[in-house]
């Protein structure tokens, strides 16, 4: 016959079931000492924690209490939905903000990104420039969003239409008080005077070009 | 959402003692005031019991039993109504003291900190005797599993029945008494069985 199952065990130890409805239990010395363990272990836990339950003093319930009011209401405080923090003005205006800033620089260079590749450089200068050294291991493939970016300053590039257009509707004044292009006095000075020997010999030989060409009427106002 | 049945009576017209505990639910997240403060009323003596049983200090139990009523508090809403919210209560106890005594051992209180509830029948060596078992039970208890524990001080020290430790547990009723067995089982190896017989 089949030993006692915990079920069984507990059930008997704690009366619900009577020994005498066991038969199994006037058969089997192993459950009968089994019984007897678990009777024990509940009778000695029992015994050892009765009348030993912590009683707190009589203030401390209404400390509790207290206590947890305090958690309550600083949680509510601090835990204020998401929404109704975004909504707030000073965070929903700079959000705004941004988003917006984000959507129109997007749109801006839309047209960058979706531009087709430029064609391929043909001069000797951009030839002798793409060849790769001897020795040297070939370059890795540019992503493909570079490679639809046409060169800084190509004739093609969109970015010098878009300055041009800009330039067509705005006077230069307007377009420094636009973009805030203003230098302090004396700051050239303090330009040319960290350029290195080899840079300011550059900026002769350009300025030089410069004064050499023809004077043009100013016609831009 | 909240799915509590609609009380009969409108809560705001009783006053909060006469409200039965769906009712109380229900004015606590209506934000009637003092709504809260009652319910931890009623229930913050077998919380703080429940969590000195799992740490053995009132200091810790005291902490415990904040953090309970906080989350409690929290987690209001999705209260359903399908148990009895002294059990949803204790659902949540179990769950804080096994995560607390899951990353910080229970510091024993000392007996003589402790303020009993004696009973004058019993003698002095009586009475030195208990404390002194009583001491090496919360040790050996200690050391149980964490099921086997929870369900050990549920049902021996907090009375519950297979069936409410089960919800509690979120378990099976076998699989309660079965936890049981096996909890009673180890505490007879902890202690000695020497001592039991």
């Amino acid at each position: 016959m089949a030993h006692l199952n915990p079920d069984q065990f507990v059930d008997i130890a704690e009366g619900v079931v009577a020994d005498t409805d066991v038969p199994h239990l006037a058969t089997c010395v192993e459950c009968r000492r089994q019984l007897a363990d678990v009777r024990a272990v509940i009778s000695e836990t029992a015994f050892a924690e009765a009348g030993a339950a912590p009683e707190p003093s009589p203030l401390f319930w209404n400390q509790l209490s207290a206590r947890v009011r305090d958690a309550v209401a600083e949680d509510t405080a601090s835990t204020r939905s998401w929404r109704e923090r975004l909504l707030r003005p000073h965070v929903l205006v700079p959000s705004f903000a941004g988003m917006l800033a984000a959507a129109m620089f997007v749109l801006l260079h839309r047209g960058v990104l979706l531009a087709p590749p430029p064609p391929p450089a043909t001069s000797q200068v951009s030839a002798l420039a793409a060849a790769p050294l001897p020795g040297a291991a070939a370059p890795a493939s540019l992503p493909a969003l570079e490679l639809s970016l046409p060169p800084l300053g190509d004739a093609n590039d969109p970015q010098l239409d878009l300055v041009a257009d800009y330039g067509d509707t705005l006077g230069w004044d307007e377009m420094r008080d636009e973009i805030a292009l203003s230098a302090p006095a004396a700051s050239s000075d303090a330009v040319v005077g960290a350029l290195s020997a080899d840079e300011r010999r550059e900026l002769q030989r350009l300025l030089a070009d410069e004064m050499a060409q023809p004077a043009v009427p100013e016609n831009r106002s | 959402m909240w799915a509590l049945p609609v009380p009969a009576v409108r809560t705001g017209e009783l006053a909060l003692d006469e409200l039965d505990e769906s009712q109380l639910v229900t004015a606590c997240l209506a934000g009637r005031a003092g709504a809260f403060d009652l319910i931890v009323e009623r229930h913050r003596r077998p919380v703080y019991q429940l969590c000195y049983r799992f740490v053995g200090n009132h200091e810790d139990a005291s902490d415990l039993s904040q953090d309970v009523f906080l989350r409690a508090y929290r987690g209001l809403k999705s209260f359903r109504g399908g148990s009895s919210l002294a059990t949803w209560l204790y659902r949540i106890a179990v769950n804080v003291c096994l995560n607390r005594v899951a990353v910080k051992k229970p510091v024993l209180e000392n007996i003589d900190a402790r303020q009993y509830v004696d009973t004058d029948r019993e003698s002095q060596v009586d009475r030195v005797l208990r404390k002194e078992r009583g001491v090496q039970v919360r040790a050996a208890i200690a050391q149980l599993p964490p099921k086997q524990r929870a369900t050990l001080v549920l049902r021996m020290y907090q009375e519950l029945s297979h069936e409410e430790i089960a919800q509690v547990l979120g378990s099976s009723v076998g699989a309660v008494k079965a936890n049981f067995f096996h909890a009673l089982g180890n505490l007879k190896k902890i202690l000695g069985a020497q001592d039991l017989t």
